[in-house]
């Protein structure tokens, strides 16, 4: 006598059962066994308890919330101090036939394009979407939130006038510093791991 | 496993502000649930916790656009799905899965003790039959929807069903070999 096969119990279940099948079942007090041995199969597959993670992620969730928000604050940041060195060298641009150029611009200018160029290459690399360590994520944290801070200093700066010096140069050049270490923690040490 | 977890709307709305307390209470209300989820379709604890964080992360940066027509759950049981199977992806590629097939041979009886229960028969399926008997009948995914997400076809979907099935009754001690 042919019996069900599993395919042919599956279909009866969510009441697909061929007419020949459903037929069989009537006749056949095996099948109807095994149809029962399977509903009793999902039951209990549906009752195993919940396993639950033996770690806690949530700091690590915490600290990639926390990074994104200090990351969005210092493009807004960046965006308006942009806008306000754009009007900088606007103004420069004026001025310049009848002022010379201080001599630390050079190393103003390219402190900032060292700035910027590590920027996108941690947006290339999208940390955000990335699982990494707890240790990881805890001082990206860190320092996303000296970044921040020195944003801070950098908007009150460009606020203030185009009055700029060394220090100027000296805040934007600690600005590559932070950031390196940042590519650092999120980049080189993903390719480092295989990620 | 059933849930029923219900989100008050207020909380939501909060989260989506970005209220770091209303995120965290989301993750407490959903932490179980979806590493349960992971960790019943891929075989390493550490890949169902990986599973997790990246799901809630991805909640953070979505949930705004959640947009309160289903139940929380369900958007987020989604999001969890899609990262486990991309996982079980990954681990084909890698020719990590298919374990069981291999050192068993086929769809033959396996000898396996009278008093493995349940639990352990799942842990011995692949990662893919596991992905499917857990999705379609634990939280009730159909057959239309495990293809999309698996991006494989409806007839895939259920003969890995029906393998999942036939292979979990032949380990079960109790379950007769009729057929």
């Amino acid at each position: 006598m042919m019996h069900t096969t599993m395919e042919e119990l599956l279909a009866l279940r969510a009441n697909e059962g061929s007419a020949w099948a459903r037929r069989h079942l009537e006749e056949c007090a095996a099948c109807r066994a095994e149809l029962e041995a399977l509903y009793q199969r999902v039951a209990q597959l549906k009752a195993l308890p919940p396993l639950g993670p033996a770690r806690d992620r949530w700091p690590v969730v915490r600290a990639g919330v926390v990074a994104a928000r200090a990351r969005r604050r210092r493009r807004l940041v960046g965006w308006g101090g942009g806008l306000a060195a754009a009007a900088v060298v606007a103004l420069l641009m004026v001025l310049r036939p009848f002022r010379a150029e201080p001599a630390y611009a050079a190393e103003l200018a390219q402190a900032k394009r060292q700035s910027a160029s590590l920027e996108t290459t941690l947006q290339r690399y999208d940390p955000d979407s990335r699982v990494e360590s707890g240790r990881a994520a805890a001082l990206a944290a860190l320092l996303e939130d000296q970044i921040a801070a020195l944003d801070a200093e950098l908007a009150r700066r460009d606020g203030a006038g185009p009055a700029g010096g060394p220090d100027l140069v000296q805040l934007w050049q600690n600005r590559v510093d932070l950031m390196q270490q940042l590519v650092d923690v999120h980049v080189t040490r993903a390719a480092y791991v295989g990620l | 496993m059933t849930i029923s977890l219900a989100v008050p709307d207020v909380l939501i709305a909060r989260a989506k502000t970005g209220d770091v307390e209303a995120l965290e209470a989301l993750y407490r209300a959903f932490e179980t649930p979806v590493y349960n989820l992971a960790r019943r379709i891929l075989r390493s604890p550490e890949d169902a916790e990986d599973v997790l964080q990246e799901t809630f992360l991805e909640v953070v940066r979505s949930i705004r656009s959640f947009r309160g027509d289903g139940h929380l759950w369900g958007w987020i049981r989604r999001i969890a799905s899609s990262k486990a199977l991309m996982r079980v992806r990954r681990h084909q590629v890698r020719a990590e899965d298919e374990f069981d097939e291999e050192t068993t041979g086929g769809s033959a009886p396996v000898s396996v003790p009278a008093r493995v229960d349940l639990e352990r028969a799942l842990e011995r399926l692949s990662e893919t039959s596991r992905a499917v008997v857990w999705l379609h009948d634990v939280e009730g995914y159909t057959h239309e929807e495990i293809g999309e997400m698996m991006g494989k076809t409806v007839s895939f979907s259920k003969s890995q069903l029906a393998r999942a099935h036939a292979r979990l009754r032949g380990m079960l001690p109790g379950e007769g070999a009729a057929g």
